[in-house]
């Protein structure tokens, strides 16, 4: 349980980060999320902007912050299609707030726990998308859930990666 | 007050932020009523459907913005690496198809200059008959720089747009078939629509049975021909053409092939046909934007007409002087020829697979004209042209037994012991046959 659980003072303080990795990361995620499917194909199982959303989120442990990242971040998605805006923007903003919120209560340095919410805040993004679709715009649009799988799947392979990396630009007291 | 706003402000700037998009949202998809008139349902379905409000396409100027500079650079510095390769570093075989690239131009040059007299009296009977028919007249490469980043929604991004001619509901296409329509421009990017994505649609038919559909994709991201009613004809494999009622694709492009076919899992009694797509949608570098589908040539291409027309004129001229000239000789003279020779077995036959294509130029038509081959004789006697040679000597060895030739007609292989008969050897001349007189 203490694994579980911030004990430590050290665990509780809320992460920082050099400026430039606020603005860059977001926009390197936008960026790379457009453009890797141009190598990848259907098979780009990821969600490189709820991703950073989640990590900052888990990191600052600020529910306002994770929760307007999560709507720009997403609203931006949005932006990228041809769909209305607001359906990524939505799911973001929701997975942004349950993040900090969620960070605040456990250890977010551990691994698989960061692994194990990666995967379910995904799927709920996907979830909550394809209820703004169907049942708030009334769109008669299919889904394909094994794809959302797959993308929650690839969503937390690829942060077991990142994160660890994002970890290092940290500002250290 | 302000206690309240403390403690529950991070729920607040939830809310907030939610109802600020949920609203954004039932701006953007108004509906038209059903008890408006028809004109100001357009107007609603135009402002809301078809063009983007003002603030909605302002955040989508700002996405693209943000994102196509960096994809621009990205895909020049790819682009740019592997142009460094390709054209410095990796030139095995260059030569070779470089020279091999000059004969097609030549080829191609004889063939344009050859068809452009048939297009233009083609043209000129379309226009007296009011054929409607449009014509891919102009058109512009862009390269696909990125995606929408989403697998709802099969968009790509081009790097050319309004300040290049780009406008909204161009047809967008490669060589190979269709890709998608222009949505929206942008000053130098523009959204394309892929002809798999859930929410476009191409008017499309079935090249054989001639059935007619709407085209769209699925969730898995395949193009398909939805709301046609159950059809046993329809089989794999079947070409599907654009059908040209959409106002956006030229008719006959092509779109793909029949995949399978599915049955409406809605309605019993329709099906859907899955298509795959003539253009790879998955991974696309260049693709070419309809800008023009007026009847005029554009100045690259009248130019390239003129240089055809300059270069190879007088040897199409030539080409068909000769085949007139050909033609000529086998009317007054059938039996030089015989009708059931297959054109292909004799490569000298004008039109031939294996006769040269080109000519040289200056060669006067008479040159030109082809050698007249003696019909092969079922039953050679001593009297026939190449057929059985006069009885040798006694003292001489037998000759072997006569083989057939290539073109059908008996000689006799030499023997080495043996002279060849004067008058079927290879250094005679070979008597000329004229017409049936002699193959009786």
């Amino acid at each position: 349980m203490t694994v579980l659980t911030p004990d430590y003072r050290r665990e509780l303080e809320i992460r920082k980060y050099p400026y430039p990795v606020y603005v860059l990361v977001p926009l390197a995620a936008l960026v790379l999320q457009a453009w890797l499917p141009r190598l990848l194909g259907r098979f780009a199982y990821m969600d490189l902007p709820l991703l950073v959303t989640i990590y900052f989120a888990l990191g600052r442990r600020n529910p306002i912050h994770g929760t307007l990242l999560g709507a720009g971040l997403g609203m931006m998605q949005d932006g990228l299609t041809q769909g209305a805006i607001g359906i990524h923007g939505i799911a973001n903003t929701v997975c942004g707030f349950l993040s900090a919120s969620i960070g605040i209560r456990v250890v977010v340095e551990n691994h698989t726990i960061r692994t194990v919410l990666t995967f379910g805040f995904s799927l709920l993004a996907s979830s909550i998308a394809y209820f703004v679709t169907k049942g708030l715009l009334g769109l008669h649009l299919d889904w394909n859930w094994l794809d959302e799988l797959l993308k929650a799947a690839g969503n937390s392979l690829i942060g077991l990666g990142l994160f660890p990396l994002l970890d290092r630009t940290q500002v250290r007291d | 007050m302000e206690s309240i706003f403390g403690r529950y402000r991070n729920l607040i700037v939830l809310v907030a932020a939610l109802l600020v998009q949920v609203i954004g949202l039932a701006v953007q998809v108004r509906k038209p009523v059903a008890s408006l008139p028809a004109s100001a349902q357009m107007a609603i379905r135009n402002e809301s459907g078809g063009q983007d409000a003002q603030s909605v396409r302002l955040i989508r100027l700002w996405a693209a913005d943000l994102v196509t500079p960096a994809e621009r650079i990205i895909h020049g510095t790819t682009e740019g690496a592997a142009n460094l390769w390709n054209g410095y570093l990796d030139l095995r075989h260059t030569r070779e198809q470089n020279r091999e690239l000059q004969q097609t131009v030549d080829r191609l040059r004889l063939e344009q200059a050859s068809l452009l007299e048939d297009a233009r009296q083609g043209q000129r009977l379309q226009a007296l008959n009011k054929f409607q028919e449009s014509y891919i007249y102009k058109t512009i490469s862009a390269q696909v720089i990125g995606t929408s980043g989403s697998t709802q929604s099969d968009v790509i991004y081009l790097d050319k747009g309004a300040a290049d001619g780009l406008k909204p509901d161009m047809a967008v296409i490669t060589g190979d078939g269709i890709v998608g329509k222009v949505r929206d421009v942008f000053d130098h990017s523009a959204q394309v629509l892929m002809i798999n994505d859930q929410t476009s649609g191409a008017g499309v038919v079935l090249e054989t049975t001639r059935i007619r559909g709407i085209l769209r994709g699925n969730a898995a991201g395949q193009p398909q021909v939805i709301n046609i009613l159950n059809d046993s004809r329809i089989q794999p494999g079947e070409h599907v053409l654009t059908a040209g009622g959409d106002q956006i694709f030229p008719r006959g492009l092509p779109v793909g092939v029949v995949e399978k076919v599915v049955r409406d899992t809605e309605r019993g009694s329709f099906i859907n046909v899955i298509v795959k797509p003539a253009a790879n949608l998955q991974h696309l570098d260049e693709v070419l934007v309809i800008t023009a589908l007026d009847a005029q040539l554009s100045p690259e291409q009248q130019a390239d007409v003129n240089l055809s027309e300059q270069l190879k004129g007088a040897e199409v001229a030539a080409e068909a002087e000769r085949k007139r000239s050909a033609a000529e000789m086998a009317e007054r003279l059938p039996g030089l020829t015989d009708p059931n020779t297959p054109a292909a077995a004799n490569p000298n036959t004008p039109g031939a697979p294996g006769a040269s294509g080109a000519t040289p130029a200056g060669v006067t038509p008479a040159a030109l004209l082809p050698v007249p081959k003696p019909i092969p004789v079922k039953h050679p006697d001593r009297y026939s042209p190449g057929g059985v040679a006069e009885a040798p000597p006694a003292s001489a060895p037998p000759a072997e037994p006569p083989v057939a030739s290539p073109i059908g007609r008996t000689t006799p292989k030499p023997s080495s012991a043996a002279k060849p008969a004067p008058k079927a050897g290879a250094g005679a001349k070979p008597p000329v046959k004229r017409g049936r007189d002699l193959s009786q």
